[in-house]
């Protein structure tokens, strides 16, 4: 990523990304095949899916959860991340 | 207009039992045609006359939206669609797990075909007295290869996920952005927010569709839904023509303006985010 923040805030501060349930995925790869971020990466061994790098995911995007049948993808909440970032962005004097 | 239904026949799931379901108590209640999805893809000349003169009803079963795809790649135009994964997670009753529906299953489908006739039969309950909003005179343009990306500079604020605000009193027009819209392509279909919703900044405010993506309109200001864009029902493609005037999304009753504010930028800021995207995934 040319530019790891969001609102000011480093990327890397801000956990937003998506977790996998194992328990429901079938390994269809709709959310790797659609996600142009890299977000997914797909291994040899199990789990055959990992959430690779997190914070290539852009925060607040749910689109890859949308191509997901099985319904396996789930995200952070949303007012606590709003709240972080709000409190990230005073403690590093953002805006 | 006859109408008729193409729906998810996915057998070996109670999501797809549910949808087949759907699709025969809607075709019995409205009196229009099954499109079944095998033969449609088998055999597309089957339905070619059908297709060309009937509103098409799609039912997906889950988010894989197997019908949805269907339509696309035969060109057909999806004049009302219904996602069963949310539709069951909207309502209070639990899916049972079997293939062969039990009570809720059944009670779930006839539920959602009453839904289903009340929408399409309503009348004129679209696009009267609705407000209209002209597009800005002065764009900031971002150019990467050969797309040019415009961006309001003035009386437009915007979130980093690429959606606007514009104040008009106490009341707030919202809608996506030109770069958003051009990376989508062509928006084939619109699910707007229910109208008196409450929705905070950063909340869910209905999806838009098209071939590449379904994508989540990120409500850029909190408050209650009082209006919505209606006309994009049947004309979404609106939002690709004039994503800053007539193809707004909704009007939203301002609950906290000042504190929305410190996470939206304007034009200006936003260019800048538009550009590092831009040079990310086309560049």
């Amino acid at each position: 990523m040319a530019d790891d923040t969001f609102m000011g805030v480093k990327r890397e501060k801000i956990s937003w990304a998506p977790t996998i349930d194992y328990t429901k995925c079938n390994f269809c790869m709709e959310c790797d095949v659609f996600c142009p971020h890299q977000v997914y990466e797909r291994r040899e061994d199990d789990p055959k899916l990992v959430v690779a790098h997190p914070h290539h995911c852009v925060v607040f995007c749910r689109a890859c959860s949308k191509t997901c049948g099985p319904d396996a993808l789930t995200f952070p909440n949303k007012p606590e991340t709003i709240a972080l970032i709000k409190q990230l962005r005073a403690e590093e004097d953002v805006g | 207009m006859t109408r008729a239904i193409l729906s998810c026949t996915g057998l070996d799931k109670s999501l797809g039992t549910l949808a087949r379901e759907v699709a025969i108590r809607g075709a019995e209640a409205l009196g229009c045609e099954i499109i079944c999805p095998v033969l449609l893809h088998n055999a597309p000349a089957r339905y070619a006359k059908t297709l060309a003169g009937s509103e098409l009803i799609v039912i997906d079963g889950c988010p894989t939206r197997c019908a949805t795809k269907l339509a696309n790649q035969l060109g057909a135009k999806i004049d009302r669609k219904v996602l069963l994964t949310d539709a069951v997670k909207a309502s209070d009753l639990t899916l049972e797990p079997s293939l062969s529906l039990g009570p809720n299953g059944l009670a779930l489908a006839q539920r959602l075909v009453d839904d289903l006739v009340r929408e399409l039969t309503a009348p004129g309950q679209y696009a009267t007295g609705l407000p209209t909003l002209e597009a800005p005179d002065d764009y900031l343009t971002v150019t990467q290869d050969k797309y040019q990306f415009r961006i309001p500079t003035q009386e437009y604020a915007f979130t980093e996920n690429d959606t606007w605000v514009r104040i008009v009193g106490e009341q707030a027009f919202v809608g996506v952005s030109d770069y958003i819209q051009q990376k989508l392509t062509d928006i084939t279909y619109f699910v707007p927010p229910a109208s008196g919703d409450a929705v905070e900044q950063f909340g869910e405010l209905g999806t838009i569709e098209s071939a590449k993506a379904v994508l989540e309109i990120i409500a850029p200001v909190s408050g209650s839904v009082v209006a919505v864009n209606t006309t994009l029902i049947d004309h979404p493609e609106l939002i690709n023509e004039d994503p800053y005037g007539a193809g707004w999304i909704a009007i939203l009753a301002l609950t906290d303006y000042a504190a929305d504010q410190e996470l939206l930028v304007d034009g200006t800021a936003y260019a800048a985010v538009v550009q590092r995207k831009a040079a990310e995934e086309v560049g």
